[in-house]
């Protein structure tokens, strides 16, 4: 898949080893209460001081580098203080914004930047407004005045289901802890750009967020193929162009659920779902992800009905039936709830990047990459997420960005999958 | 060698039956026989009443101020739709020209490349009448005869599209279907599978009507049940759609057939403007509707349309392969549409005479010709309709007869009534 591998003037560094401390998991809430208080007030003079800044940048071309300094301090000191919030990290952060923290923030020296950009700043900023409110929260706890708890963002609900797991097992997931740390990095993009540090647009590109990503196996896997070039009739008529496709998913859906409940007996009794059944479900499954991807222009062309594999550059790749554990073919429908809470907030970020996408492609004739590849995430999870409760296959959704392995073909078996870096990742 | 080939071409074409001698055009003629008794049959199913009245001067009914609005927001109308079936056709042989290139944007297979050049065609046509919708809702909210915003306009109309376009994809799911499978003759057989589809859409179209509640009123209600025992129908769903927010112009329709037999009255027809006689007098013409069986008929219309159209179409789009193939069907829209648009007047008389039956049939069921006066001359007041305009106007655009026609009809009905003809003899005007 492409990413943007271009330069980025802020970029958040990642050297956590996962682990969490039980005790500080579980107050968790409570022992970042000095780290928010102290956020708070340094929040109001960083209001001030990004107030110079723009006035400054709007004079000068640049940032000023004292102001500079003091608002970088005061991003990283934020990003520190969230990241422990929100379990993204285990160790408790100095007061200071001082580097060296396992999540923390580089930002590059005052750059020069244009001034039409820096005037505008407030009305250019309105989609990622928009993005990070669904990725990081704003105004519900980012950087926060407010820091009120709730599942409306991927931060809150990748610490809410983080926070179960870490308390239980002592490690952080790393799906989870990507997924914050993506969180982290989209809105960092964002103070950085509303304070005018740098004039570089945030990127809410997922595979270029948090550095290296990790190789995983997934029996199911999203294959983004194609192109940024988008038409701009095909966009403008993009919804209604998808209706026949959503009048047909919704049949096929009819059809699948029943198929989904023979599957679960089938495979509750065999330990492993019949091939035909498989097969329906799975064509099912690429066909909603082929109707997703061109309803939310992360492909362009228009796909055909039947889900047949090859024939969409937005392509899911399914292994073939597989043994599953009887105990998780049993209690499918309680261990997916948190997937599908994972997924539902998702689906606000598709459905926010397929509208800012729909605007974009439209006046560009391309799809802005990170959007895309935003979408793209979404996409794959969701596959994952209805293969696991269609129980076509028994691997878990993995909530964070990942490479995928680069397979001619998938296992029988599921390989071990190393979801717990064991060493520590430099980024 | 060059001789002995001669000689067999000579030979082919000696054996070869000549157009008249093949099966094919007994079959063509046979087939056009059929069509032509069809359309007699069903021209004739429809009596024609007697909307030749006394010569009535329409400033007797109405002020001449009305009249002159009425004409001046008319006119304007008329024009305006001229020049978008104009910008219509343009567009559409532009598209058909140069659509077929919109196939790269497919990933989908022959038939689904096909429908999404049938949608986008349709989205084309859409940009393009876009800007003479707005004008017409310009006019018609300057003439307040409708509120209804710009907005919500362009994004009813840009969502509306969705329907529209789920009937293209069924439509060349059928057709290109069978085209694949059938080669030249697919329009033959996709006449009885279309035909089957349509009555099964005029069945079920009722339920898919928005926005509709039960009729409460208990008197309305008893009105209907009295009128349809008079029209030897019975249990009729009488619904009312809301539509005043769109607008204030009345209006109510008569759809599906046998258990789907459905009455829907436009809440704006019982805001109070008109009484009871006269929701009575409309409620008694749709009841005819049903009673001559028009949501029927108006498909076998259709069907007798299409089969000639989609006759024309396979010939035309030969030269891109034939409809089994997508880039044929830009041309297939662009056929589709002129020929509509061609036998427009021929519908609208059509129209005409159905509308005109179900007036006669409504005088009948009702016998109040001052009420059904009074609700022509209230219609026409409320929707701006030009009571009587001129007959080029009424050839290409009316699709009901004139208000003057149809206060002319109730002066017929009282006059045959006085001489104790109601029934005009017809076994479909009871």
């Amino acid at each position: 898949m492409a990413s943007d591998h271009g330069f980025r003037p802020v970029r958040l560094t990642i050297v956590d080893d996962l682990r969490r401390n039980r005790a500080t998991v579980f107050f968790r809430a409570l022992l970042a209460l000095p780290l928010m208080v102290w956020l708070a007030v340094w929040a109001v003079v960083a209001l001030v001081a990004g107030a110079a800044n723009w006035v400054a940048a709007l004079v000068l071309g640049r940032s000023p580098s004292p102001l500079h300094r003091f608002l970088s301090r005061f991003l990283r000191y934020a990003t520190h203080a969230f990241a422990y919030l929100n379990l993204a990290a285990g160790p408790f952060p100095g007061f200071v914004g001082r580097p060296g923290y396992p999540i923390d923030l580089e930002i590059d020296p005052p750059a020069r930047q244009s001034r039409w950009s820096v005037l505008f700043r407030a009305v250019l900023a309105i989609p990622a407004i928009l993005l990070v409110t669904i990725i990081a929260g704003y105004g519900a706890n980012i950087y926060g005045l407010n820091s009120r708890a709730t599942l409306s963002c991927l931060l809150s609900v990748a610490a809410f289901l983080g926070w179960f797991s870490a308390l239980i097992r002592g490690r952080m997931p790393r799906g989870l802890r990507d997924l914050a740390a993506y969180a982290l990095s989209y809105g960092a993009q964002f103070w950085a750009y509303m304070l005018v540090l740098t004039d570089r647009y945030p990127s809410s590109d997922p595979l270029t967020a948090i550095g290296p990503l990790p190789v995983r196996d997934h029996p199911v896997r999203l294959e983004t193929g194609g192109d940024l070039r988008r038409s701009r009739l095909t966009v403008f008529f993009r919804l209604p162009l998808a209706f026949p496709h959503l009048v047909w998913l919704a049949l096929w859906g009819l059809l699948a659920a029943c198929a989904g409940v023979i599957n679960w007996f089938a495979t509750l009794i065999r330990g492993t779902p019949p091939r035909a059944i498989h097969r329906f479900l799975a064509a099912y499954l690429r066909y909603q992800a082929h109707v997703a991807a061109y309803l939310f222009l992360i492909g362009n062309p228009f796909p055909g009905f039947t889900g047949t594999e090859g024939s969409y550059p937005i392509d899911l790749h399914i292994a073939g039936p597989e043994r599953q554990n009887r105990w998780t073919v049993l209690f499918r429908l309680i261990l997916v709830v948190p997937a599908l809470i994972v997924l539902g907030i998702y689906n606000s970020l598709l459905l926010i990047a397929g509208f800012l996408g729909w605007f974009a492609a439209l006046f560009t004739g391309r799809m802005p990459l990170g959007l895309r590849n935003a979408g793209a995430l979404v996409v794959g999870y969701a596959a994952q997420t209805y293969a696991y409760i269609f129980l076509v296959t028994g691997g878990y959704p993995y909530s964070g960005p990942a490479e995928p392995r680069p397979a001619p073909a998938f296992p029988r078996q599921p390989l071990p999958v190393p979801i717990l870096a064991p060493t520590p990742v430099p980024v | 060698m060059a001789g002995s080939v001669t000689a067999a071409v000579g030979k082919v074409a000696e054996t070869e039956p000549r157009w008249y001698q093949r099966p094919a055009t007994f079959v063509l003629l046979g087939g056009a026989a059929l069509w032509a008794w069809a359309g007699h049959a069903l021209w004739v199913s429809t009596e024609t009443a007697p909307i030749a009245g006394p010569q009535l001067e329409a400033s007797r009914y109405f002020s001449s101020s009305f009249l002159e609005r009425s004409a001046t927001y008319g006119r304007f109308l008329e024009i305006e739709s001229l020049l978008g079936m104009a910008t219509l056709l343009v567009v559409l042989a532009l598209y058909a020209r140069h659509g077929h290139r919109l196939m790269r944007e497919s990933a989908a297979g022959r038939i689904g490349t096909g429908m999404l050049l049938g949608m986008l065609g349709f989205g084309v046509v859409w940009l393009a009448e876009v800007p003479f919708g707005l004008v017409a809702l310009w006019w018609q909210r300057r003439y307040d005869v409708s509120h209804q915003g710009y907005v919500p306009w362009l994004i009813n109309s840009f969502l509306g599209l969705g329907t529209t376009f789920l009937f293209v994809c069924l439509a060349l799911l059928v057709t290109m279907g069978l085209a694949g499978v059938m080669r030249r003759w697919w329009w033959a057989a996709a006449a009885p599978v279309l035909v089957a589809i349509g009555l099964a859409f005029t069945l079920v179209s009722p339920y898919l009507i928005p926005s509709t509640s039960p009729l409460r009123s208990p008197q309305l209600v008893a009105d209907a049940r009295a009128l349809e025992r008079e029209k030897g129908l019975s249990g009729t769903r009488l619904e009312v759609q809301d539509v005043h927010r769109f607008t204030t112009a009345p209006n109510a329709e008569a759809a599906g057939f046998g258990p789907s037999s459905t009455v829907v009255l436009w809440d704006t027809l019982l805001d109070g403007r008109f009484n009871r006689s006269e929701v009575r007098a409309v409620l008694g013409h749709e009841l005819s509707h049903l009673a001559h069986h028009d949501p029927l008929k108006g498909l076998g219309w259709e069907a007798l349309f299409l089969i000639p159209a989609w006759g024309l179409i396979a010939l035309l789009t030969r030269r891109r392969g034939g409809m089994a193939r997508p880039e044929a069907v830009p041309i297939a829209l662009l056929v589709l549409v002129a020929l509509q648009l061609l036998t427009t007047p021929f519908f609208n008389a059509v129209s005409r005479r159905q509308e005109a039956a179900a007036d006669w049939g409504a005088l009948v069921a009702t016998r109040e010709p001052a009420a059904a006066r009074s609700l022509e001359r209230k219609l026409a007041i409320t929707s701006l309709s030009e009571p009587d305009p001129s007959g080029f106007s009424s050839f290409l655009f009316d699709n009901h007869p004139t208000a003057m026609e149809r206060i002319a009809m109730t002066y017929a009905w009282e006059e045959r009534s006085a001489n104790g003809q109601q029934n005009l003899g017809s076994s479909h005007l009871p």
